[in-house]
């Protein structure tokens, strides 16, 4: 067992009822997740609405690769290391846009969408018409895949099927993504920096229900007393391999429009595709609303509130969020318009809700870094031994505010960083 | 020639200057007085943007890098939203600003645009906003208002503000301050 080995299962109970400080914030933990998390695992790209031409092309990280997506003149999707194969230069310095092929600045090499080099300056005089177009093309994600419009990237080309990562968290998902035949679309992006690291910011996306009732207090209406206890029709559900996602089973005697709090114009919507839900998904998951959730490793997502985030780490101590407002394709442009401002007034970095989230986060990563904090374990214990079954959900489930989904999430992240296969 | 009127420009200046010192001293109430109940108050999302097919170098290459209509902003807020987000300072639980954090607005290059047919005027202006949560919380940042005031009882109110931050990935944790 190698001294890292150690380090990990140090980290981490066996029954991840806690865990250690130095999760969040030790230089060598957070090489290796480069190397096993990010190397390996599915991460989100974006998604296909924001390729809508050949040509179109975005920036993104896969960890801290920055990361350049394109559609090819096919239409395919296809991901790139965002550098050019002679030197290594930046390739693309536009966040987004559409082109019809990528010049480094440094020497002048061109290269298609579709990643082949196109030309080299000086290729027949200076390099004797030797140079190996096919051998440099850009340096592919090895693979790409949609989930219903997710666009996600795996630098692993051994790694399973994206179906097979998601799993049971896929039956989910598609409450979201495949309630409607045009799909979703998202827009945005806004981005900023938190000095926080990137598994706290996770792990309060897949399962923190506990601290809605007292980080958000400015937010909230409702006492805190009855918030933070169990709610008979809310769940944490963890439905396997590190993923996680809080729902609240709808009432019969609520729309799924009144459980929201939306506006009138976007319940009467809700209303309007009620049907074609129900055909869509069946019976069960159109009474599902899902409020929170993340897919491991750092796709996070708050449907209640439209917003999709990726968890860019940059350091040990530092991450750049990115959070997109996801809705359906086909919605009146009107309710779009209600949900992204509504979006936008509680989440991101101006957000009502998300301010007092990142400086939480800050907290923890800078006041666990200390000598002495770390001799010292932190609980993750809440509804240990209490999780069940639902009939009809997809998983093992919790009371609204337990700590299921981030045992869950530590749980992969040991199996992960000491080189199991899920 | 006059390129601009002096008692203008020294109102416009007095005007910034009390707002940011409103601001700064945490006087919510008597800024939100300052802010026409018509308010639309925006802080639009930026992107780096290919500028290469421009010819018209007269034009708004700024306006390119922003946030598109149907995109996401940062702050989208009417008069009903900019008084939450007050409230919502005042609450004793906006855990971002508890303690307060210790801010300076300096707001620079007040230049009057357009007059609206409405006695509105268009103002430009150059904000650097400094906000200290403590040695290990500190951030600077710049923006460009475009701003529109509306004369009022011999004082002009905050029709719309345009804040655009002077860079696509917010740095500085959150933005829990009016800018």
């Amino acid at each position: 067992m190698d001294v890292r080995h150690d380090l990990i299962e140090r980290s981490v109970a066996p029954d991840a009822s806690w865990i250690r400080p130095d999760i969040f914030s030790d230089e060598a933990l957070y090489r290796l997740e480069q190397e096993r998390i990010f190397g390996r695992c599915w991460l989100l790209l974006g998604h296909e609405s924001q390729l809508p031409e050949p040509g179109s092309f975005f920036r993104t990280y896969m960890g801290e690769e920055p990361i350049l997506v394109t559609r090819t003149q096919e239409g395919e999707i296809r991901a790139f290391l965002n550098l050019c194969r002679h030197r290594g230069a930046q390739l693309c310095h536009e966040d987004r846009g559409v082109a019809k092929s990528f010049n480094c600045r440094y020497h002048g090499w061109a290269y298609a969408c579709d990643g082949k080099l196109l030309a080299a300056p000086g290729e027949q005089q200076l390099y004797y018409g030797e140079l190996d177009r096919e051998e440099w093309g850009l340096i592919r994600v090895a693979q790409v895949e949609s989930y219903k419009g997710l666009v996600f990237g795996n630098f692993d080309p051994d790694a399973p099927p994206l179906a097979d990562y998601l799993g049971n968290m896929a039956w989910y998902l598609d409450i979201l993504l495949d309630r409607r035949s045009g799909g979703t679309e998202l827009l945005g992006v806004q981005r900023w920096r938190i000095p926080a690291n990137w598994k706290i910011v996770a792990e309060n996306h897949v399962g923190d229900e506990y601290h809605v009732g007292f980080t958000h207090g400015s937010q909230l209406t409702r006492p805190i007393e009855s918030r933070a206890a169990p709610a008979p029709l809310a769940r944490e559900i963890r439905p396997e391999l590190g993923h996680g996602i809080g729902v609240d089973i709808i009432p019969e005697d609520l729309s799924p429009g009144e459980r929201g709090g939306f506006d009138e114009e976007v319940n009467e919507y809700l209303r309007s595709i009620a049907g074609e839900m129900t055909e869509r998904l069946g019976e069960m998951r159109p009474r599902l609303f899902p409020i929170h959730g993340l897919v491991f490793p750092t796709l996070g997502m708050v449907p209640i509130l439209n917003s999709i985030r990726v968890i860019h780490p940059k350091g040990p101590n530092e991450i750049e969020l990115w959070s997109y407002c996801m809705v359906d394709r086909d919605a009146p442009k009107r309710v779009k318009e209600i949900l992204v401002q509504r979006s936008v007034s509680a989440f991101g970095p101006a957000g009502s809700f998300e301010q007092d989230d990142s400086a939480n986060w800050t907290g923890v990563t800078r006041n666990t870094a200390g000598h002495q904090a770390r001799k010292h374990r932190l609980n993750l214990s809440m509804g240990l031994g209490h999780e069940g079954e639902v009939d009809g959900l997809r998983g093992e489930v919790g009371l609204t505010a337990s700590d299921i989904n981030q045992r869950g999430f530590y749980l992969r992240w040991v199996q992960e960083m000491t080189g199991g296969q899920a | 020639m006059t390129l601009v009127d002096a008692q203008l420009l020294a109102d416009l200046q007095f005007w910034y200057a009390r707002e940011a010192r409103l601001l700064d001293e945490r006087r919510y109430d008597l800024w939100l007085e300052t802010v026409d109940v018509a308010i639309r108050y925006q802080v639009p999302t930026r992107y780096f943007t290919a500028q290469a097919d421009i010819t018209d170098f007269g034009a708004w290459t700024v306006d390119r890098e922003l946030a598109q209509a149907s995109d996401v902003l940062l702050i989208d807020d009417d008069h009903a939203g900019i008084s939450k987000r007050i409230e919502r300072l005042q609450s004793g639980m906006a855990w971002a600003e508890m303690p307060p954090s210790i801010t300076r607005r300096i707001v620079s290059n007040i230049e009057p645009g357009e007059a609206q047919e409405d006695g509105g005027i268009e103002v430009f202006s150059a904000l650097l906003a400094f906000k200290s949560r403590g040695p290990d919380e500190r951030s600077f940042l710049t923006a460009q208002r475009r701003d529109l005031l509306i004369p009022a009882d011999g004082d002009f109110r905050l029709r719309r503000r345009l804040v655009i931050i002077d860079d696509t990935v917010l740095m500085g944790e959150n933005l829990s301050i009016v800018l």
